[in-house]
């Protein structure tokens, strides 16, 4: 525009749309639970007010009430009040298509042009004049990417196109434009509008200003009275949400094809009014005057005028797009309640609690029966993502009901594998877990394989091998003794942390392994890979001076493992226990690794007893460190053991560790193949001629009858 | 209610006491600033044949402009819009106006903000939930959030180790937004009264709990409380 020299072409400033994102969640909502794959256009309702700011427009708004309801009832209270003046309302139509290849190819000009003839006819049959707000009309196009919680979408503001463009012969801050009085009173009539719940939301109006400097604001639909009085000023008003000091906003566009086609005007006065903190701002507020000619046509009443509006994005002529990803994703709403529900306990109970070490934790669960789903649940509450699940067994009719991994669904057709079925329950229970299933059977001494089998055994165990490498902790869940022999070895061998859980009828035993014989040899790999204790070669040294490595599983023993299921009956394989015992041991095992992880010691802590004389490991934030903790649903009753490594077990003693590191697999497929090769090995054999029995310190000696049975 | 046996908590029925005359004082005292408003809302199960629930809502003070929240040339996160079916080229389906202004410089970016005060029953405390949008919608994330928030609040934020902000459902518009959570306001209130000695003995006046609360609270989010509001608690006696 150059300066006010009657002939530059008045030009209007877009309108711009604003989408909250309550808009996008409630779409979401009806177009999974009530418009399906229906795409017919839907009735929205747009929200805008006057520019209250003197560097930023006002956009029209969509909120979440801008849509029907979505809720199955019906709501009583129509959502949308009128007479809000910060919401007035503008009736849109919202096309939503099913695919994004729809949304590009909807006709826009066909669109545009169809909403446009509305207003053209609002315009002549006269009810824009009633209901002013029609005038800016609008439409929206979208496609709502439900799976990835993404949102194309484009607003159109039509606007009548005059042809000739409309001159501009000035256009000054209100402010200039009257007298102190007529503003004062301008002022005070406006204030009187914005404040009525009849007025406030009406945004196209008519401003009267008498001869005697008084100053009223009137509904377009009183145009003619207005027109009666002689040497009145009149102004047409609207609200504008435009902030710009040289430019009128877009609403102006339809009122001046109103002007024009209903009352014939060429000379007209308008008033773009703005406001600041709720108060009619003259200074901001615009008044100019601008030239209109007729256009061809106009008079004839099928014609319908050109119109333009489409919605730039950042000046170019493209669909916006938005991501609600993270306010709309379960999987990333579920993340994040988990992590609070962890924050919360950190930063109430325990300050020390090691989030990150528990998310990054690589768990490896041997076993995926009772013992195994509860204790991947357990591990799933306290944050650990990463589980891998072994198990070679399918999930039979009788399993869900124990094992709260598996419904009957995986059961049916013989019965998913558990290692499957297992990872994708946890999967559904929380997303975001890394689980991985592995279908392998565990190679176990005593249980002799015909050569031919020898290579798959052989590679059994490579693999049971390098899962241990590459996780941190081993948890033993398997229901046999002897399966539990392979992996006690490589754990010890590598010093992992190991956590074995067995049950009886109604007993149990829950026990971390100590470290393994060689832990603090140099080239003991899993030293250097184990980050969970920094200072964890020197405590080794130390504890090797000490000389008491805590005992594993086997340590226990005075017989090798040997093939237990093949000689007993049912009860003797302890598959009966009684139901509450799984979860209670499952619990305490998880609970005793979150122990490990934060006792300064890690895997070289002593075990401690209640009432244990070492005060250093009571003052932890989590409470003592046992060793082994068993418990007898019979009486109720639990107590923490402490056993230190054995110099013949079959398992962790440095003659069978450092034979497997010698042999390897040599070494393996011997004590598989040969029921007394361990005991030989390690002088048990021997132990067992002279000892009558070995037990550890357990007070109560009433209730061993089942020792020898701890497995599910 | 005697300051020294309290515990810092407010009833449900105190709640909407206290926030009605909040919401008169804000209006009152700092009147060019925009009003809270009260929001009710309908219960969320039908009152059947319990007796006549009390009227449940929240405070509202929404599309606020905090002072420096603006961002200049913000890039839309649209990081999981396609953005190759954005741009496909641009579309030439309407004719050129030049009644049209095309806007050449960037105009300013800005941030807004919205802030609700809802009551949370199992704590029986005020909350503050908020949450920070561009001006087209685009909803801001908590680096960006953090970003806006003044010098002041780190420190705040540290130096109470049970005010922070976590991002969790608002109750009743079922969408997550930011909160500060309100596991610590019940003692940082009690001890806001002792420590104050008028208040002591005058005891708790439940009007004057939200002007305190939200004189700590807003703190946090860069909302100032007129020096007047605090200064002044029994006007509503
Ligand atoms: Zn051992």
């Amino acid at each position: 525009m150059e300066g006010s020299s009657g002939k530059s072409i008045l030009q209007f400033a877009p309108f711009q749309s604003s989408v909250d994102e309550g808009f996008w969640h409630r779409l979401s909502s009806l177009k999974l639970n009530k418009f399906g794959i229906d795409d017919s256009p839907i009735p929205i309702t747009g929200f805008y007010a006057p520019c209250s700011h003197s560097q930023v427009s006002n956009h029209l708004t969509l909120l979440a009430e801008s849509l029907p309801s979505d809720s199955s009832e019906e709501s009583e209270v129509p959502e949308i009040s009128r007479g809000n003046r910060n919401r007035c309302s503008v009736p849109g139509i919202l096309y939503n298509t099913n695919t994004v290849e729809r949304f590009h190819g909807l006709d826009k000009q066909g669109l545009l042009k169809a909403e446009a003839q509305k207003i053209w006819e609002d315009i002549h049959n006269g009810r824009a004049l009633e209901d002013s707000s029609v005038l800016s009309r609008f439409l929206l196009i979208s496609f709502a990417d439900l799976k990835k919680w993404s949102f194309h979408y484009w607003f159109a503001f039509p606007a009548l196109v005059l042809d000739p463009p409309a001159t501009l012969v000035n256009l000054r801050p209100a402010s200039q434009c009257f007298s102190l009085e007529e503003a004062e009173s301008l002022s005070a009539a406006f204030n009187e509008w914005r404040n009525s719940s009849l007025t406030a939301d009406v945004p196209f109006f008519l401003v009267q200003i008498d001869t005697n400097s008084h100053a009223a604001i009137k509904h377009l639909k009183d145009w003619e009275t207005c027109q009666s009085a002689d040497g009145h000023k009149l102004l047409f008003g609207f609200y504008d949400p435009c902030h710009l000091p040289n430019n009128p906003g877009w609403p102006l566009r339809n009122f001046l094809a109103l002007i024009c086609s209903r009352w014939d005007i060429k000379s007209v006065h308008f008033l773009c009014y703005r406001e600041n903190r709720g108060f009619a701002d003259l200074g901001l507020s615009l008044v100019g005057e601008a030239l209109i000619t007729v256009p061809q046509g106009w008079r004839d009443h099928p014609y319908v005028p050109n119109a333009v509006g489409w919605e730039l994005n950042k000046g170019r002529k493209i669909p916006r797009g938005i991501s609600l990803a993270k306010s709309m994703d379960p999987t990333r709403l579920a993340i994040s309640a988990a992590d609070l529900n962890l924050k919360l306990m950190r930063w109430r109970a325990l300050p020390s609690l090691n989030l990150n070490s528990l998310s990054s934790l690589k768990c490896l669960l041997l076993g995926a029966g009772t013992l195994g789903c509860q204790v991947a649940r357990t591990l799933m509450a306290w944050g650990v993502r990463r589980i891998t699940l072994v198990d070679n067994g399918r999930v039979a009719m009788s399993n869900p009901l124990r094992q709260s991994l598996y419904t009957l669904d995986d059961c049916l057709n013989g019965g998913e594998l558990k290692a499957t079925a297992a990872v994708n329950s946890l999967k559904r229970i929380f997303p975001a877990v890394e689980a991985k299933g592995v279908v392998m059977a565990i190679p176990m001494p005593g249980h002799p394989v015909p050569s031919q089998e020898e290579q798959t055994v052989l590679d059994d165990c490579r693999s049971l091998h390098d899962l241990i490498d590459s996780h941190d902790v081993v948890f033993l869940l398997t229901d046999t003794r002897e399966s539990r022999w392979l992996p006690s070895l490589l754990c010890a061998n590598t010093n992992k942390i190991t956590i074995t859980a067995a049950l009886g009828f109604d007993s149990f035993l829950v026990m971390r392994h100590g470290a393994g014989p060689f832990s603090s040899s140099h080239d003991s790999k899993a030293e250097a890979a184990n980050s969970l204790s920094a200072d964890m070669s020197n405590l080794g040294l130390t504890d090797r001076d000490g000389g008491k490595r805590l005992g594993c599983y086997f340590c226990n023993d005075v017989v090798a493992p040997i093939d237990s299921t093949s000689n007993r009956t049912l009860d003797q394989q302890c598959t009966v226990t009684r139901p509450g015992l799984a979860p209670i041991a499952s619990a305490l095992a998880v609970e005793l690794l979150v122990g490990i992880l934060h006792h300064p010691h890690g895997i070289f802590a002593e075990g401690d007893v209640l009432n244990s004389s070492n005060s250093e490991s009571s003052e932890q934030p989590l409470g003592i460190l046992p060793h082994q903790i068993r418990g007898s649903l019979a009486q109720f009753s639990q107590m923490t053991l402490v056993g230190h490594s054995s110099d013949s077990c079959t398992a962790c003693c440095s003659t069978v560790v450092s034979e497997y590191r010698k042999k390897g697999m040599e070494f393996i497929l011997q004590a598989i193949n040969h029921p007394t090769y361990l005991e030989d090995l390690t002088g048990l054999t021997e132990l067992m001629k002279s000892a009558s029995s070995f037990e550890l310190d357990w007070d109560d000696g009433t209730d061993e009858d089942d020792d020898d049975c701890v497995e599910v | 209610m005697d300051a020294l046996s309290w515990d810092g908590t407010l009833t449900s029925r105190d709640f909407l006491v206290s926030a009605r005359a909040f919401a008169e004082k804000w209006k009152e005292f700092n009147s060019a600033f925009p009003p809270w408003t009260w929001v009710p809302c309908p219960p969320k199960q039908p009152p059947c044949h319990l007796p006549q629930l009390l009227q449940q809502g929240y405070l509202s003070l929404e599309k606020i402009c905090l002072p420096g929240s603006s961002k200049k040339g913000h890039v839309t996160s649209q990081e999981d819009v396609d953005e190759i079916s954005l741009t496909e080229g641009e579309e030439e389906f309407e004719p050129v106006d030049n009644a049209t202004l095309v806007e050449t410089n960037n105009s300013l970016q800005v941030c807004y903000y919205d802030f609700h005060i809802v009551y949370s029953d199992s704590y029986r405390v005020p909350v503050l939930y908020f949450r920070g949008y561009y001006i087209d919608g685009q909803p801001l994330a908590l680096d960006e959030i953090e970003k806006d928030l003044p010098a002041c609040s780190a420190k705040v934020l540290l130096e109470s180790k049970w005010t922070f902000i976590t991002q969790e459902e608002h109750p009743y518009l079922n969408r997550p937004w930011y909160k500060l959570h309100p596991c610590g306001t019940s003692e940082w209130m009690k001890l806001l009264f002792l420590s104050d000695d008028s208040r002591a003995k005058i005891g708790v006046a439940v009007e004057q709990y939200l002007v305190s609360w939200l004189s700590v609270v807003g703190q946090v989010v860069g909302i100032r409380i007129p020096f007047e509001m605090l200064n002044n608690p029994k006007s509503c006696n």
